[in-house]
């Protein structure tokens, strides 16, 4: 399959950055996590494994709009490695954005089944009532790796939560590097890198997934 | 200003006008009156190891660099260039052995001095026009640190520190001199909140209350055995100095134990043995009390708590601190830090932080559902309705002063201060009744410094948390020299 001379060359997010998919192997709780990363440069849009890519994250994010959380986790792999490390501001040159050991969520599949056990509790004040929750996705890519059962795809996330009707609606912005692995049942998450865009956080709490 | 008497006197006998919690007048005497003049946490010494790292952090609208300068002195530096007022460092962490403002090139050497003028002697005239010699940034008013816990104070006559946390100290001892390390803090996590900030702050003291109700999803799904209302219950809230706190009772067993009852590993209780005194430890052996969630005045939290954090029935503690750091009358932002004790096996440090992140912070899966409540409150708070309301803060008392249950006896409990068992509103009442002292007083007017002036910054306010070496004077032109070969900025 040929690549067009003008796609872009896949690389770290910025100069003097750690690439986004180096932050799982970094990260305090990413000792499980799988290692496999992208080769060469993005997929076509037309290529089958961007298609099938694509399909996936549009599906989780109507499922995740929806709080349809028991079907979002059997979407993951059992060794998933769930992480949005926090974000700091530092100097151009610091070699460094991300607070050293600390994250909003570094998680495997317990602590997520956990998360997800309490929301169908009947004593999850935060989320009764429901929030209402858009997650806008876009700028989608795709790339191959060394096994022909991975993909990574990166993608650009807004999510919009909006609760009662006094307060105003609050946004996350952030940018996603997945790892997408094949399975007997399809496409399934095995590591996801939540790079959000704030460094102070504008939302009461993080009770909701990216 | 409209008198607050009235409002204060109510709050003083634990009846509490609901709109304190969302009072733009009263935020505006917060700003001047408490935290003008109270210690505020801004920093832990874990987070600046090294000699040139700084972090920047608030007090209100205040930023200040604290930062370790070259030998090893922890200085807070108001975060505002000399010049034209410029803020020198707009990073929030780092390392750097000078600053330099971004807007006309002034520079400042981490311990604060200024090194580098453009042009001193063709726009100035040198020193005969202004005084660059022993120019600092402005130094925090006041510093301190106790357990490598830095704050900052805005009074230049505060009381000092260790006298201002008085008995308190007792326990956040357990919290933070669990070995001879101390404490290492990662983070902070940082979000806003849309609730007033005492609300966090009365929470964390002493409300026992609110745990087998708010938090009852986390015990449901097997996260974590204690909430449970008859356990909650059977625990102690203590008020000790300028902070108090909630603890839970112990199951039987021996001082050993009890610790490794809530996950600590053998290794680390026998440091606990050799570093706590014995009354401390006489609270958890004898009287089976364990520290859980506290406050000091006016706005530092902590929290120790032990949940499952594998598909097994081993529990892991944790420890977090947090500052409800203000915003405006209706809005907070919080920082939250995970802290272990440095000499931890790096395995408990890993799954101590799962606890956490499990647990508390903006991920948290107690603090999801506090937070719902504090912003619902602060929100219902800010009309008139709320006016004509004053909250029963009278836990734990009778009508006529009587406790519902007696303060715990020297042999029952063997922590400085006051404490009683079961649901009360003690430390509540103890947080706000300084609160309301302090909204009270006007605070004095503040000293000025004249930048290049004749006017010097005193040796005793030179913002230090130890006292400064002596500096050598000649040091100057050879710092700018150097300054200006790195090019160094922040
Ligand atoms: S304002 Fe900083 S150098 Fe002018
Ligand atoms: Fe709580």
């Amino acid at each position: 399959m040929s690549t067009p001379a003008t796609t872009p060359v896949s690389g770290p997010a910025a100069r003097g950055v750690t690439p986004v998919d180096l932050h799982s192997a970094r990260s305090v709780l990413g000792a499980h996590a799988s290692r496999i990363q992208r080769t060469g440069r993005t997929l076509p849009f037309s290529d089958e494994r961007h298609l099938q890519a694509s399909q996936w994250l549009v599906d989780e994010a109507w499922l995740l709009d929806a709080q349809a959380y028991e079907e979002w986790l059997e979407l993951l792999t059992d060794d998933i490695h769930y992480l949005m490390p926090v974000r700091v501001t530092t100097a151009l040159g610091a070699g460094y954005d991300t607070s050293p050991g600390m994250a909003h969520f570094d998680e495997d599949k317990y602590s997520l089944s956990r998360r997800v056990a309490r929301f169908l509790t009947e004593h999850a004040w935060t989320e009764d009532p429901p929030s209402r929750l858009r997650h806008h996705l876009s700028n989608v890519r795709t790339f191959a790796t060394d096994d022909p059962d991975h993909l990574v795809v990166d993608s650009a996330t807004l999510l919009f939560r909006n609760r009662g009707d006094v307060r105003e609606g609050s946004f996350v912005s952030a940018g996603r590097e997945d790892l997408l692995r094949r399975t007997d049942e399809g496409w399934k998450l095995a590591r996801r890198t939540i790079m959000v865009d704030d460094a102070v956080m504008r939302m009461q709490n993080l009770a909701i997934f990216l | 200003m409209s008198d607050q008497s009235a409002v204060l006197n109510d709050v003083r006998r634990g009846m509490i006008p609901a709109h304190i919690y969302n009072d733009q007048e009263l935020f505006e005497l917060e700003k001047e009156r408490v935290f003008g003049r109270a210690w505020v946490f801004v920093a832990h010494e874990s987070e600046i190891p090294n000699a040139g790292d700084y972090v920047v952090r608030r007090v209100l609208e205040d930023s200040f660099i604290i930062a370790r300068d070259e030998k090893g002195v922890v200085r807070a530096h108001f975060n505002m260039c000399l010049h034209r007022g410029m803020q020198v460092c707009r990073a929030e962490m780092g390392n750097a052995s000078h600053f330099r403002c971004p807007y006309h090139g002034w520079s400042y050497r981490n311990d604060g001095r200024i090194v580098g003028l453009p042009f001193h002697q063709e726009a100035y005239g040198g020193e005969a026009g202004f005084k660059r010699k022993g120019q600092r940034l402005l130094p925090a008013p006041n510093l301190a640190s106790y357990n490598g816990l830095i704050f900052i104070s805005m009074d230049p006559d505060a009381q000092p520190l260790e006298e201002f946390l008085g008995d308190f100290r007792f326990y956040l001892d357990y919290y933070t001199r669990q070995s001879p390390s101390g404490i290492e803090l990662r983070g902070p996590q940082r979000w806003r909140i849309k609730a007033n900030w005492k609300i966090g702050a009365e929470n964390f003291a002493g409300d026992m209350y609110h745990t087998p109700q708010t938090h009852t999803s986390v015990v449901e799904i097997g996260l974590f055995r204690e909430p449970k209302a008859e356990k909650r219950k059977d625990g102690c809230t203590y008020w000790a100095g300028s902070g108090g706190g909630t603890t839970y009772k112990l199951p039987p067993g021996s001082l050993d134990e009890r610790f490794r009852y809530v996950g600590y590993p053998q290794e680390m209780v026998d440091r606990m043995k050799q570093m706590l005194s014995e009354d401390q430890l006489k609270v958890v052996g004898d009287d089976g009390f364990m520290i859980s969630a506290a406050s000091i005045y006016p706005n530092l939290s902590l929290v120790h708590n032990w949940p499952k954090v594998a598909d097994t029935d081993q529990v892991l503690p944790f420890i977090s601190i947090r500052q409800w750091q203000p915003i405006s009358a209706d809005e907070t932002e919080v920082l939250s830090w995970f802290a272990v004790d440095a000499e931890a096996p790096e395995e408990f440090k890993a799954l101590s932080y799962k606890a956490y992140l499990m647990c508390f912070g903006s991920t948290g899966m107690f603090e999801q559902d506090d937070v719902e409540n504090w912003v619902s409150l602060t929100n219902t708070a800010a009309g008139s309705m709320a006016r004509r309301l004053l909250l029963n803060s009278r836990m734990g008392l009778l009508e006529d002063g009587t406790e519902v249950v007696p303060a715990l006896g020297p042999d029952q409990f063997h922590g400085p201060g006051v404490a009683h068992t079961g649901y009360a509103e003690y430390n509540q009442r103890e947080l706000l009744t300084r609160w309301a002292d302090h909204i009270e007083q006007p605070v004095k007017a503040a000293s000025t410094l004249e930048v290049g002036g004749a006017e010097q910054v005193s040796v005793s306010q030179a913002g230090a948390a130890r006292p400064a070496v002596p500096e050598p004077a000649d040091q100057d032109r050879a710092d700018q020299a150097r300054a200006d070969r790195l090019g160094a900025q922040a």
